[in-house]
């Protein structure tokens, strides 16, 4: 069976498995898309969605602002009943009368009128039951891509003077919204928290257009840390208040923007090379840090960057990505037998068997990749045809020589050790310098082999060294997730 | 570096096709999401199986990823790798179902023998196929390979997605298909 012949029964094999049923993914995009929009009678217009994910809450707690709050009661259809808040990183609040109907839906910062952007800015929403606005702007919260995250979180907040009717409404809400995320299959958690509003809370909310219970939130995460700042705490999310909380707010993070400009410095990129990207709080991991994806040209990279620090403690610089690009030419200054020297003087090799070349564009520059055979050993390079940089090279064993029936025994052993100094040396790694070393002795094609695995600065190195005559087999480096 | 690759991608007919589809996604046409599904759909799978080793799993998987793909589309920018893109929904989607489920499910042969049953139109070389594949090869070379095979991604592509070097892509996925060489072409011969 050749390897063309392989793929197209994997291919074939893979085409019959994958399910079949567009009228399933149909008929669960028409109800997810009309949800929200139907209930509230605006039209589906679709937005673009902001890539950027935020936080989603844990565990229901309970959040019953009791007293102050919503306003004066004047009529009794027009009365503000109870002030519920929803936040993730948007705000949003609404006011309701006795019979739970909306009185008033208002975003309290850009982010939350991006969200209501569909609702007419939250005013569709008026004269809605509660529990339908409620799931009209968690369904939106989601479509905007805010409880993506497993470790998201959405936090509600219901301030009542009657206290039974605030814990009723809150634990109806909690389940109303938890039912939501699990209908589309959303692992965010709901958090809710009892609150006992004081005088100034209000004011403190108003002043950084927050939630009240967004605003309890912080109090508490100052009564932890009173060096903090109450306006530098409103501008994170709920998530990361969360995480503070439960790690005892050890000081101040830099925030969402400052993690992602950090790593985009660190890539050497703007923002406006990234087709999208997304910032990722964890500042409850033993190394508090925020988790940044970069999209770039279809690839994604992750970085890690100390949530306290700003330093950059995970990733590395995309150079390719960043080199201006050359202009494309007929006559590139390395030609594909300067690529086939080159890669063969990089081997060690005056000639090989079934030498073969493709060239190909990555990133905009045309690389050469070339593939040959000696020694038992299969070889492949990628050049670039613009400088002649050898930008990758592997070898491996032959794949060819799994044809071979017999191999001799083998004979001789150079032992572990030798085999270790060997992946170490090729490595340019002082033994000191490694972890996790690992050294295993295998068999396989007749031969003797060690398998070597280690780990230096974030990456995994594994090496295959010959036994009988220490000689790197193959080897591999890989970052290590 | 974007405008350079543009006139590339510009060239691939498969790709323009996959954009102008995701478009259409996007501006909420459901044949074009009909298309999209019929093109992508054994790719999404590959991606999906690949990673949390189970048949029904995976068939959720690939469902989620259309349903995502709907919503989302317009996140999608023109000028990138359209397969790729789709691709990396369907990991997020996978690797997301992983961590919900807090394990990583072993791929027995029971699982495996489950997707026959409720697939007609996979053969009996199908199954000794896929089976050999999710069996006798490693996370990485079974993502490799399927994804090769099923997505027409180019090495290259395959290593950017997966975040690996593209010589770490290409001898595993030789090594891999010297291994299912071997292990086919031996049932063969009995």
């Amino acid at each position: 069976m050749t390897e063309r012949e392989l793929q197209e029964r994997l291919k074939s094999a893979l085409d019959h498995a994958a399910p079949d049923d567009l009228d399933a993914v149909l008929s669960r995009c028409g109800a997810e898309k009309g949800n929200v929009i139907d209930l509230n009678g605006t039209t589906a217009a679709r937005r673009r969605k902001r890539p950027r994910a935020r936080s989603l809450i844990a565990a229901c707690l309970a959040l019953a602002l009791l007293g102050g709050g919503g306003g004066a009661f004047y009529q009794r259809a027009y009365a503000v009943a109870s002030v519920v808040s929803l936040d993730v990183n948007p705000s949003i609040e609404l006011k309701v009368n006795r019979s739970e109907k909306v009185l008033s839906c208002a975003g309290l910062n850009a982010e939350a009128a991006a969200v209501l952007a569909d609702m007419d800015g939250g005013r569709d929403l008026k004269g809605a039951k509660l529990d339908v606005a409620v799931n009209a702007i968690v369904g939106a919260l989601v479509r905007n891509g805010y409880l993506d995250r497993l470790d998201s979180a959405i936090l509600i907040s219901v301030e009542d003077r009657d206290t039974a009717r605030g814990a009723r409404l809150q634990q109806e809400l909690v389940a109303s919204v938890d039912g939501v995320l699990q209908s589309a299959e959303n692992t965010a958690s709901v958090l809710s928290q009892n609150v006992a509003a004081d005088a100034g809370l209000n004011s403190r909310a108003q002043k950084n257009n927050i939630s009240t219970g967004k605003a309890h939130l912080i109090d508490r995460t100052l009564a932890l840390n009173g060096d903090l700042s109450f306006d530098e705490l409103a501008a994170l999310s709920v998530e990361e208040l969360r995480d503070l909380l439960q790690t005892g707010a050890p000081g101040m993070p830099i925030g969402q923007d400052a993690a992602l400009r950090a790593a985009l410095d660190f890539a050497g990129l703007s923002e406006t090379d990234c087709t999208a990207y997304e910032v990722d709080p964890e500042l409850d991991e033993r190394t508090p840090c925020y988790e940044v994806e970069l999209f770039v040209n279809g690839r994604e990279t992750e970085y890690g960057v100390d949530a306290y620090t700003s330093q950059v403690i995970r990733g590395e610089p995309l150079p390719a990505v960043t080199a201006p690009a050359l202009p494309r030419s007929d006559t590139p200054a390395v030609t594909e037998a300067d690529a086939e020297a080159l890669a063969l003087a990089d081997a060690g090799l005056q000639d090989a068997d079934a030498i073969t070349t493709r060239s190909d564009y990555d990133d905009g520059r045309l690389r050469y990749e070339v593939t040959f055979f000696a020694g038992g050993c299969a070889y492949e390079y990628e050049i670039d045809a613009a400088t002649g940089t050898i930008v990758g090279s592997d070898r491996d064993r032959d794949p060819r020589a799994a044809q071979t029936v017999s191999t001799p025994e083998p004979t001789g052993d150079v032992g572990g050790d030798a085999a270790v100094a060997a992946a170490l040396d090729h490595a340019g790694l002082a033994e000191g310098q490694v972890s996790r070393l690992k050294c295993e002795q295998d068999r396989d094609d007749g031969r003797i082999e060690y398998e070597i695995e280690f780990t230096c600065d974030g990456y995994e190195y594994e090496y295959t060294i010959d036994a009988a005559t220490g000689a790197i087999l193959d080897h591999e480096r890989d970052w290590d997730d | 570096m974007q405008e350079a690759a543009k006139p590339m991608e510009a060239l691939s007919p498969d790709r323009a096709r996959l954009e102008a589809l995701i478009t259409g996604v996007a501006a909420g046409d459901r044949d074009a999401l009909g298309q999209l599904y019929g093109a992508a759909r054994g790719a999404v799978y590959a991606m999906a199986v690949g990673l949390v080793k189970n048949a029904h799993e995976a068939q959720d998987v690939t469902q989620d990823t259309f349903v995502r793909i709907w919503d989302c589309a317009g996140q999608y920018r023109p000028g990138g790798s359209p397969m790729g893109w789709i691709l990396t929904v369907a990991r997020n989607l996978a690797l997301m179902r992983l961590r919900r489920d807090a394990r990583v499910q072993t791929m027995d042969e029971a699982a495996w023998d489950a997707i026959p049953a409720d697939a007609p139109g996979v053969t009996a070389e199908d199954r000794a196929v896929l089976q050999t594949a999710l069996e006798s090869l490693t996370d990485r070379e079974r993502q490799i390979v399927l994804l090769h095979a099923a997505s027409g991604l180019k090495h290259r592509e395959i290593g950017q997605l997966l975040d690996l070097p593209l010589a770490t892509v290409l001898s595993k996925y030789h090594r891999a298909l010297k291994k299912l060489r071997v292990l086919l072409e031996g049932d063969d011969a009995k």
